[in-house]
């Protein structure tokens, strides 16, 4: 809009001549916003059949529920010393993993950044790598790296690196990119490098979202290394589906009660860490 | 509007010669969006050692824009700059980088690392010079770089403050700061682009008072932008106006007045 235009825009409002019309309280969505929103409903319609939604089948299995519920109490002690060894292996895999995966994840992430990668190609093939390790489920891995290294903790390990690349090198580069870009451009104004204006813009700008990233990871990865036993990538989850084949509810019950004291045990660790770090001063 | 020539008019300007012309502009072009009307055009000024030259024109005009086409942060469509003696036009990369360590510059923002200490970000202003971790974090830093640091501090009165976080810092506080940050780089000149603008009228003189005490005690050159045209008088010794896409005004400030400078925002 012109100045000209805008000023007799401006002086008809002072005078009370503005002749614009009040806007609608609500718009009707167009012809286009109906029809995907109808597709949306039939195909949901449709999604519940073939998720096998059935009330007649969940009423019947209500007295299974509740006779294994009955053998799961009280949990059995007997093998609790291999359990506590075992819950402690699948906590040392997902601290480790996680711990390398994280120190990947940051120049990953930075190639992945739009405002931190050298050349936009770069950025598109990492993305698509970052995207690639993230959409294979992390069971898909356990299974691959089990038949690669083996089975044991190890291939848990490898599986739970992948899975925080996948997960942090994302979020760590959009954490970037949400950086006030002001201190960058004053830096470059001055001639600083690329690689100084990451260091020391980018990065302490985006602390505070890494360190939540990285605690959601922890967690992320406690619970998803307990899920890795049940394909023999090491920890609890070998012992849990032991015990659930070999109909011992009363161990499982136990197992469960663990996996629930480290979960549980994590988060409140990472709650109050990320509370700790993001009020310390640097 | 008097058009006044670039040349320094003072007794003490007398003796200038042309190689203490520190920029150098000529025939700056510049466009947005591909759109045919230039938001500014033909843009020709020099400034000279010393001097304090403010740049007036309304919301729009392209004052930031030109003060960021003299350093190429903004990419002019025509036009040469001279930087200190050095055509930067052609310039590219590490030589463009070179040529921009001379140019210290202070934004309407104060543009500082929120969650690093006052000292770490004026250490900042050494990366004109020397890359690499020693100047990323004060405790990483040479006691020497350090010290100057703390001087360049003291300078801007915020000594006391060094330890502070940045986003702890008030509006005035912070834009001393950045002032510290552009002294570390020892310019041979100043940009300045409205920096008093998001401060309160109490801030703002202190800004202005810091910047003509450098330039009248130390013979810092500063370039500002500002909308304030009683700083513009105050604190410049020319006054360069945008307007109509055109420098419309390039004058000794003691010939201006308020009424004058007005004209530009009408």
């Amino acid at each position: 809009m012109d100045k000209q235009k805008e000023n007799s825009l401006m002086n008809n409002a002072i005078n009370g001549q503005a002749t614009l019309d009040t806007p609608m309280r609500f718009e009707r969505p167009s012809i286009l916003t109906q029809v995907l929103f109808a597709l949306f409903v039939l195909f949901f319609l449709w999604s519940t059949s073939n998720a096998g939604l059935s009330i007649s089948e969940l009423l019947s299995g209500l007295p299974n529920m509740a006779t294994i519920g009955g053998e799961m109490i009280p949990p059995a002690t007997d093998r609790a010393w291999p359990m506590a060894n075992a819950i402690l292996v699948t906590f040392q895999m997902a601290l480790v993993g996680t711990v390398i995966g994280i120190a990947l994840s940051i120049p990953i992430a930075i190639l992945a950044a739009r405002n931190a990668s050298p050349h936009p190609i770069v950025r598109h093939v990492t993305r698509s790598v970052v995207s690639f390790f993230r959409t294979v489920p992390d069971l898909a891995w356990a299974l691959f790296f089990v038949a690669s290294v083996g089975l044991g903790p190890f291939a848990g390990t490898l599986t739970i690196i992948v899975d925080t690349i996948g997960f942090c090198a994302r979020f760590f580069a959009e954490s970037m990119e949400e950086v006030d870009p002001g201190p960058s451009e004053a830096l470059a104004s001055i001639g600083a490098n690329p690689i100084d204006r990451i260091a020391v813009v980018l990065i302490p700008g985006a602390m505070p979202s890494f360190i939540n990233i990285s605690l959601f990871s922890l967690e992320k990865a406690v619970r998803s290394s307990v899920v890795l036993g049940l394909v023999g990538a090491g920890g609890i989850g070998a012992e849990l589906a032991v015990s659930m084949e070999m109909f011992r509810y009363d161990q499982a019950a136990m197992i469960v009660l663990m996996i629930f004291v480290l979960v549980f045990a994590v988060e409140q660790f990472s709650s109050s860490t990320r509370n700790r770090l993001l009020r310390q001063s640097k | 509007m008097s058009n006044y020539a670039a040349e320094p008019t003072t007794l003490a300007d007398a003796s200038v010669s042309a190689t203490s012309r520190l920029l150098q502009v000529s025939g700056l072009t510049k466009s947005f969006d591909n759109s045919s009307t230039p938001i500014f055009s033909d843009v020709s000024f020099s400034i000279f050692a010393s001097q304090s030259v403010a740049l007036i024109g309304s919301n729009g005009a392209g004052k930031s824009t030109l003060l960021r086409c003299c350093l190429r942060l903004i990419e002019p469509d025509a036009g040469s700059i001279v930087l200190d003696g050095e055509t930067i036009d052609k310039k590219s990369g590490r030589h463009l980088s070179k040529a921009r360590n001379k140019v210290g510059f202070v934004f309407q923002k104060h543009c500082l690392v929120p969650r690093l200490s006052a000292l770490s970000n004026v250490l900042h202003g050494n990366l004109a010079y020397s890359q690499g971790p020693r100047n990323w974090l004060q405790g990483l830093a040479k006691q020497e770089a350090r010290e100057r640091a703390m001087d360049c501090l003291k300078q801007v009165g915020l000594a006391h403050l060094a330890n502070k976080r940045c986003d702890q810092l008030s509006g005035g506080q912070s834009q001393r700061v950045a002032v510290a940050r552009a002294l570390m780089q020892q310019p041979s000149i100043l940009f300045a682009d409205e920096p008093t603008a998001s401060l309160d009228p109490q801030s703002a003189q202190e800004i202005m008072e810091l910047f003509n005490g450098l330039v009248k005690n130390q013979g810092l050159t500063l370039f500002f932008v500002s909308h304030n045209i009683e700083h513009a008088l105050k604190y410049a010794d020319r006054v360069l106006g945008l307007q109509e896409r055109k420098l419309s005004l390039d004058s000794a400030t003691h010939t201006q007045s308020l009424q004058s400078l007005r004209a530009f925002y009408g």
